[in-house]
């Protein structure tokens, strides 16, 4: 590591020639432009907007709201806390088991158990599609008359309830949310494992180490980096849940969500500044642990 | 209906309406030069609705229009959900010059924003070929008229005639409530669902609850509810969901699970008996056969509180806009304009349509015994209403009635709650 801040502080005293300058301009300057144009100033407006009255369409119709959006939905709108729960489940499945379940088939086809290039295939042919194509398609294996109520005996006049049983719903959404999740997941490591030193686990092997004490004081502290990105696509991936619930319920409130809070919202007529207030605090959701927890990374890396 | 709606309005529209109808002024100044040519270049006409049905009606009156005038129409036909749901960026956007839309609130919301042209010119042609109140719907908080009605339709009791003869039921003879109770009973055992309901999209249950409340409160009642001067906290309305819930045993376990579609299904596949619906998905039976079409049948919903009979009816009026951004609104409005008179909806009779003709003019003597039927069931009522999501706040009907009436029949025990919820969430709407 220190060597890498030694290499950066000799090479900003190197002198650049105008023409250096002038492509750096370029090349830093106009993708910088392009982000604050795109990314940041609607992400600011967004938090403003979020603070007012407004029916989105006529900028003179705004008027300042305070913090009467957010009092509405935390207080005002018992849906908001249906889809927390649901956010927060979600995350938990994630991180608690598709993301390591993904991680474990990684490691498994890496060491190139049997049928390892059916397995690989197998379960990366998910990640190909789209959430929305994979939403359409478990919408047809699951609805009255579809497939799997086919083989359970249940014609549409004696269907079993599947989206609509709260019992069962947020179970049947997440094993589809993770049946790409897995394989997405699995494709990341299983690149990340490629890379690892094979001699690495030739010398734990040589000195006793167990295969689980092999991966877990070998292998993953090698594979930090790809860690890092893993947990970030975990949480985010969690939060920002949108493409299958509404391709399963529409745009409704079948199964609330934050994503869906924030479409329904800004899509109908005149709530985008509640749609907005939806999205500033996805966003700060999202954006909290993110800088937290790569804050503490780059901070024991600089160790 | 709209009178009392606009009993309701703030001063703050009131100003806000007198803007836009400046602006309307304005903009009309300019478009008087246009009128006097017949020439309006090429259109376009947004279309709802991706069913064969649907799509195969507004061909065919394309076709009709362009032989008609000689003028050029492209047609754009969108998901009906999907359609709603973006209206307010498609109209920002680029949209089709004139296109499929309500009546009522739905119209006044982005009529009040300024997305809709003033279609006030085209009443002053041909509005003598509807009635008084459709004007009334049809016009702005601002006294303008933005709409052209075409087409309307009744909520009722949907069944199969062939279904109910083998069940020895006559559903034309319902009396009262427990004469409708006693037939859910017979359907249920003869293993049929007795009461078909899907409510994935959270709008079909409100024409559930719609009918409840105006047959056991009444219309006025339910007016006032939906404009927010009567609580749904009210004793009333908590007895109307108990009527609501001594309905359930007799619905399909998957209510939450299915959409209009998964309805209008089970009653193709003649497995269930009756279902409350609107009479546009009749078009879909007709698709698939006639035989299905002419075995299906409308009644009313029967009296339960004898004060009020049966003398309201959730009949939504459809028709069409014009867009304030399309490239060519003039030729939006001669669209709109012929498409609503009474060539233009003949056309559309002509074509196999199964609505019924907004026109009070238009000639019924091509009408099939449904249509009949569907005319009859709305003449038989002294009120008329549009429909849940047409006749309230749209920050209110799809964001807070429809996961509550989902919470409902998803928990019903649990509704006290829900009610006061539903309350609290209109309280803390942002004032119009």
């Amino acid at each position: 590591m220190t060597s890498t801040a030694t290499d950066s502080t000799v090479r900003r005293r190197r002198a650049f020639s105008p023409k250096d300058r002038l492509t750096l301009t370029a090349f830093v300057g106009i993708p910088t432009a392009f982000h604050i144009l795109l990314v940041w100033v609607p992400a600011i407006g967004t938090i403003g907007l979020s603070f007012t009255f407004w029916s989105g369409i006529h900028i003179s119709d705004i008027k300042w709201a305070g913090l009467q959006n957010y009092n509405n939905i935390l207080t005002g709108t018992p849906v908001f806390w249906d889809a927390i729960w649901h956010n927060v489940i979600w995350l938990l499945w994630f991180g608690l088991i598709a993301t390591p379940l993904g991680i474990l088939l990684a490691y498994q086809i890496d060491r190139q158990i049997r049928g390892h290039r059916f397995y690989e295939s197998a379960f990366f042919v998910p990640v190909v599609l789209s959430l929305a194509v994979t939403g359409i398609i478990w919408n047809f294996m699951l609805q009255p008359g579809g497939f799997v109520q086919g083989i359970l005996g249940r014609d549409i006049g004696n269907p079993i309830s599947i989206y609509g049983n709260y019992d069962i719903n947020t179970y049947v959404i997440l094993g589809i949310a993770s049946w790409r999740h897995i394989g997405y997941i699995m494709l990341l490591y299983l690149s990340g494992l490629k890379s690892v030193d094979a001699s690495l686990k030739e010398a734990s092997a040589i000195d006793g180490a167990t295969e689980w004490q092999t991966f877990r004081k070998v292998i993953l502290p090698t594979m930090k980096p790809v860690n890092i990105i893993i947990i970030v696509i975990t949480v985010i991936d969690s939060l920002r849940a949108f493409d299958i619930v509404y391709m399963i319920y529409g745009s409704s409130t079948g199964w609330p969500i934050l994503g869906i809070l924030v479409f329904q919202n800004i899509s109908g007529g005149g709530m985008s500044m509640k749609g907005a207030a939806y999205a500033v605090i996805l966003f700060a959701l999202c954006i909290g642990p993110m800088i937290s927890y790569l804050k503490q990374s780059f901070a024991e890396d600089v160790k | 209906m709209m009178s009392e709606q606009n009993n309701g309005i703030s001063r703050r529209s009131v100003l806000k309406g007198a803007a836009v109808g400046g602006l309307g002024l304005a903009a009309g100044g300019s478009l008087l030069a246009g009128c006097g040519s017949k020439d309006v270049g090429p259109m376009k006409w947004g279309g709802r609705g991706l069913e064969e049905s649907s799509v195969q009606w507004h061909e065919a009156v394309k076709a009709a229009y362009e032989t008609a005038t000689g003028n050029t129409v492209t047609l754009n036909m969108n998901d009906s959900n999907a359609f709603q749901d973006s209206l307010s960026q498609y109209l920002q956007g680029t949209p089709d010059d004139g296109f499929d839309w309500m009546a009522g609130y739905r119209m006044q919301f982005y009529a009040d924003q300024g997305l809709l042209e003033d279609v006030s010119s085209v009443w002053d042609s041909i509005g003598d070929q509807f009635a008084e109140s459709y004007k009334i719907a049809s016009t702005g908080s601002d006294g303008k008229q933005y709409f052209l009605p075409t087409s309307w339709y009744p909520w009722g009791l949907h069944y199969r005639k062939s279904t109910m003869t083998e069940l020895g039921l006559d559903p034309e003879n319902i009396a009262n409530w427990d004469d409708f109770m006693k037939m859910l009973e017979a359907t249920k055992k003869k293993g049929l669902i007795g009461y078909a309901l899907g409510d994935k999209g959270g709008w079909e249950a409100m024409g559930t609850f719609d009918i409840l409340n105006a047959r056991i409160n009444g219309y006025q009642f339910h007016v006032d509810l939906l404009a927010g001067k009567e609580k749904w906290t009210d004793a009333k309305v908590a007895e109307v969901f108990k009527y609501f819930e001594m309905m359930i045993p007799y619905m399909n376990k998957n209510v939450l699970d299915i959409s209009w579609e998964g309805m209008r299904d089970l009653l193709l596949q003649k497995k269930c008996g009756a279902m409350m619906m609107g009479s546009w998905f009749s078009g879909d039976f007709k698709t698939l056969s006639q035989a299905d079409y002419d075995d299906l049948w409308i009644v009313p919903f029967p009296e339960i509180n004898p004060e009020f009979g049966r003398d309201t009816i959730d009949a939504p009026i459809d028709g069409l806009c014009v867009a304030a951004n399309g490239e060519n609104p003039e030729g939006g409005k001669a669209l709109v304009e012929w498409l609503a008179s009474k060539e233009g909806m003949q056309a559309r009779l002509d074509s196999g349509n199964t609505f019924t003709s907004a026109n009070n003019g238009q000639d019924t003597s091509s009408y099939d015994p449904f249509q009949n039927q569907q005319l009859a069931v709305m003449n038989e009522a002294k009120y008329i209403t549009q429909f849940l999501d047409r006749d309230t706040r749209q920050d209110f009907a799809n964001p807070v009635v429809a996961p509550a009436i989902q919470n409902f029949l998803r928990a019903p025990k649990d509704i006290t709650k829900i009610l006061e919820g539903v309350q609290a969430q209109w309280d803390a709407l942002p004032a119009l």
